[in-house]
């Protein structure tokens, strides 16, 4: 019997096409909103403070001028707020408003191969699309370059176009310079736990000691997180790649935008490190083919450098960098990198955390996976306001970031992370790491920085960094270590004074009945007391002239600096 | 000078050297022999173990020893004070009158017996006196009896006159004084049991001697008392003990002295002591292999342990130690009693002292 395939019409591929539609970048952010930090109601929010204070950091930083921040959150309902950012920052030109807070994927830090803060957020114009998709508000913007006009503006963002919606713009004199933005936001939670805004942005506070950056949380407590140092940080350069970094799809793009006439002098004028010798020994690498040439059969190189670079085929493109594989180069120049500093660092934790000791250590730049320069710089605070208090005492709190933009998230899957926890603490005299009051502070710069994925707030395993981030704990741990069996030799020289000076008074009083003469039991005590204080005095005067001997002495480096050639197979290739 | 101004003046200059080094502000310090293996030196000639020269320095500053300096000086207070007085107390008398709190603190300036009384002994070493002349006495024990009269502060015992019982023999017996003794030697017995069979049997009237029960390892007291009545009344002494290193030990303290006494060798050592028995010998002898007792562990690590002490290298006693070794049993006195209740009393004593039977 036949059966019949009721109600289903038989559609062409045309009518079926009829529905394709193209979905518009800021469709795509509504629906993986997740993927760009706005995933939970605690993390969205820190995520929303995250791109403000991050675009305000980045603006002074390039005018110059030593940012003043000012964030205030307060609550209207349940999971609902009024959120506010004010910077004291050159000010965004009317015109492009729009750009900054309603286009989603453009902005000036895409394609530059410089370390940026802030690589994983998708910018302002996030903040404005999940204000607008959780409470159907506008987003206020005021702001003024300082010449006497500012300019207020109200929108929104047309998702179908991916432009902005403005509902309101005015214009008014006031002598004023910066920018503030206010919306309303639902569906978040502000809490004091450490992923939400209070920490970070007091990691935020630490990373940028050259920031002063305020907050009034929904309780209406104001923290002030001023500034301790008076110097605004050189703004990271631009690079020129390095070859051994370079990925076809890339060597592809460049090659279709060079002015350059020639494949030769387009990879030396395109890559750092890149020289005519190296070029050649590319084309050796590719080697040669038989060919007609004028009639007689030749043996040529299959890649002639003198030809038009825009005319690079894909696979072509591919057998320069498997060339580049096996070519050495000199290690990329890391002049770019910018740390934070140790100085700065020191005064920003003291500042903050306020420790009974503290150790800051910048080690040198290396490179990581064949041609991306890196920098790792790692502090260590104990005491004070250092650890994290929890019920029933302290742990320990590890700060991690990337290009001086705190990682508050995933902590877990982070290589940060794993560096701390594979430090063997216990040979530094922490015998019970995980519970002590301590703050581990870990900075990782880099062009490019290997999160695990987007998104995310972990640093992928990469082996160098792994090692360079290890070694430098293990600096940090030894001096921790000094400082902090000098601190219990201390405990235990009282506890030692004490005990003399108590069992004296009996020996005292004993020797006074002993002695055929007459002796004054106090008489005899206030004696053994000065001799025992001035013994103690003796020894401990001994005891700083054999430390300050053993100070003197440093401890030799883990291994040598100073420019390092990259092997064709890098010799970091341990796994 | 009489030995008691002797012993005032003693600890009087120890407290005063004391006093000395303090107000010369000089850490104060004190020189304690060293007692144990490593500085023991035994007289082959004299058979008297002594003590050697070795002394350790105790420093108050020294937080191993503070507590230890100021608890002797305690002690030497108290004896002097007891000495002064002419009053006596026990050892753990003493710990009680020196026990309290330490001025302003919850610690006590002793907590146990166990930090007095080695104490006490390192002050004899370092004074050269004796527990009894600092006036404190431990325990009574053992006892003694048979045809000997002692004379103790007033009374006047007759030391046969004492039902099955005997006198219990006390830790100072400096003031002893004998008389009216009927007896060939004295025979010196390790257990309780042994000594009560004896007397049961009637021995020591039978055999004319004095019987003493040490009661395990002899005290300094009967140590004493043995020396005393060995040179004062000339009397021979015979040693009668298990078959076994513990046994073999009490004999060889009797004999030469032990090393935790070994300044009071002279005074407490008795090197004509003789030794009857068990010895491994007598299993063959006396057809005793049924009665014997494995080693333990214990006992051959003990074995070995004075296989080496020179006053254990004369020949007889290499041999049987040696024969205990290989045999690997031990032979109480007691076994005896596999014979019959009768033997020890009746055959094996008089038949081994008779026939000189005996170890040196």
């Amino acid at each position: 019997m036949d059966v019949e395939a009721t109600n289903v019409k038989e559609r062409s591929a045309d009518e079926l096409f009829k529905e394709f539609k193209e979905v518009s970048i800021t469709e795509f952010f509504r629906k993986n909103k997740a993927h760009l930090g706005y995933s939970g109601k605690v993390r969205s929010l820190t995520t929303i403070i995250h791109e403000l204070v991050t675009n305000s950091l980045d603006a002074c930083e390039e005018a110059g001028i030593l940012p003043d921040i000012e964030v205030e959150i307060r609550e209207i309902a349940s999971e609902h707020y009024r959120f506010l950012e004010r910077d004291n920052g050159p000010g965004i030109p009317v015109g492009h408003i729009s750009n900054v807070f309603a286009k989603m994927l453009a902005g000036t830090k895409f394609h530059r191969n410089v370390q940026l803060r802030g690589q994983q957020g998708i910018g302002v114009s996030g903040v404005t699309m999940f204000c607008q998709m959780t409470t159907g508000k506008p987003m206020r913007i005021k702001t003024s370059t300082g010449d006497g006009k500012v300019n207020a503006v109200k929108l929104m963002i047309d998702i179908t176009k991916n432009a902005a919606d403005i509902l309101e713009q005015t214009e008014y004199s006031e002598y004023w310079r910066g920018t503030e933005i206010e919306c309303e936001v639902k569906s978040v939670k502000f809490n004091l736990s450490d992923t939400g805004p209070y920490e970070y942005l007091k990691r935020t506070a630490l990373a940028n000691p050259h920031a002063r950056i305020a907050l009034i949380d929904p309780e209406g407590r104001k923290t002030v997180f001023e500034r301790s140092v008076d110097v605004i940080p050189k703004p990271p350069e631009s690079q020129k790649p390095h070859p051994k970094g370079i990925e076809v799809d890339d060597l592809v793009n460049l090659s279709k935008q060079t002015s350059a006439n020639k494949i030769s002098s387009f990879l030396v004028g395109e890559f750092s490190r890149m020289s005519s010798g190296k070029v050649k020994e590319i084309q050796e690498l590719i080697g040669k083919e038989k060919k007609e040439v004028k009639g007689k059969i030749e043996n040529v190189y299959k890649l002639d450098m003198n030809r038009n670079p825009r005319k690079l085929t894909w696979a072509e493109c591919e057998e320069i960098v498997k060339a580049i594989e096996s070519i050495k180069f000199l290690a990329p120049a890391t002049e770019g990198l910018q740390p934070i500093d140790e100085e700065h660092i020191m005064k920003a934790v003291l500042n903050i955390l306020d420790p009974e000791f503290q150790f800051v250590l910048t080690r040198p730049p290396k490179v990581y996976s064949g041609g991306i320069p890196f920098q790792v710089e790692v502090a260590l605070a104990y005491g004070g306001h250092a650890g994290r208090p929890v019920e029933g005492g302290m742990k320990v709190e590890i700060m991690r970031f990337a290009n001086r933009s705190p990682l508050l998230f995933d902590a877990g899957g982070c290589a940060l992370t794993e560096a701390v926890k594979d430090v063997d603490w216990k040979r530094y005299g922490i015998k019970d790491f995980d519970n002590s009051p301590i703050t581990i502070f870990i900075n990782l710069i880099s062009t490019y920085i290997p999160y695990t994925s987007a998104g995310k707030q972990t640093v992928a395993n990469e082996a160098e960094v792994v090692k360079e981030i290890k070694f430098a704990l293990m600096d940090v741990a030894r001096k921790f270590q000094m400082f902090y069996s000098r601190q219990r030799r201390e405990g235990e020289k009282e506890a030692r004074r004490q005990m003399l000076l108590k069992y004296g008074t009996e020996l005292a009083e004993g020797l006074a009945r002993l002695s055929e003469k007459k002796v004054d039991a106090k008489k005899v005590y206030q004696d053994l007391t000065s001799l025992i204080e001035e013994k103690i005095k003796l020894a401990n005067e001994l005891e700083m002239l054999e430390d300050a001997e053993d100070e003197n002495g440093t401890a030799i480096p883990l291994e040598a600096q100073g420019d390092e050639l990259i092997e064709g197979e890098s010799e970091e290739k341990e796994e | 000078m009489t030995r008691r101004e002797e012993v005032i003046s003693r600890l009087g200059a120890f407290g005063d050297e004391l006093l000395e080094e303090i107000q010369k502000n000089e850490v104060p310090k004190m020189k304690v022999p060293q007692r144990g293996l490593n500085n023991v030196v035994f007289n082959p000639s004299t058979y008297i173990l002594e003590l050697g020269d070795k002394k350790s320095t105790r420093n108050y500053m020294n937080l191993a020893h503070t507590k230890k300096f100021m608890q002797s000086v305690l002690i030497a207070a108290k004896c002097k004070e007891l000495v002064d007085r002419d009053k006596t107390a026990s050892i753990r008398e003493l710990y009680y009158q020196l026990k309290h709190a330490i001025a302003e603190t919850k610690e006590n300036t002793f907590e146990g017996q166990d930090e007095s009384d080695p104490l006490i002994v390192d002050l004899e070493t370092m004074l050269g006196v004796l527990r009894e002349e600092l006036h404190l006495k431990a325990d009574d024990k053992g006892t003694i009896i048979g045809k000997i009269t002692i004379e103790d502060s007033g009374d006047k015992i007759d030391c046969s006159k004492l039902g099955r019982s005997g006198l219990a023999i006390p830790s100072i017996v400096e003031h002893y004084k004998f008389s009216d003794v009927k007896a060939d030697y004295v025979l010196v017995i390790e257990t309780a049991a042994m000594f009560d069979r004896l007397v049961e049997e009637k021995y020591h009237i039978n055999n004319n001697c004095i019987m003493m029960a040490t009661k395990g390892q002899a005290a300094r007291g009967i140590r004493r008392l043995v020396h005393r009545i060995n040179t004062e009344l000339k009397l021979p002494v015979i040693v009668f003990t298990d078959g076994d290193p513990w046994g073999y030990y009490i004999y060889s303290v009797l004999k030469a002295g032990s090393m935790a006494l070994a300044h009071e060798s002279r005074r407490l050592g008795t090197p004509n002591v003789q030794f009857v028995g068990m010895t491994m010998t007598d299993i063959k002898e006396y057809g005793l292999e049924k009665v014997t007792e494995k080693l333990k562990d214990v006992d051959k690590k003990r074995i070995s342990e004075i296989q080496v002490y020179p006053w254990f290298q004369k020949k007889e006693w290499k041999e049987e130690l040696q024969l205990m070794v290989d045999m690997g049993v031990r032979l109480e006195q007691q076994a005896l009693a596999s014979k019959s209740l009768e033997f020890v009393a009746e055959e094996y004593l008089p038949e081994k002292i008779k026939k000189k039977k005996m170890l040196p």
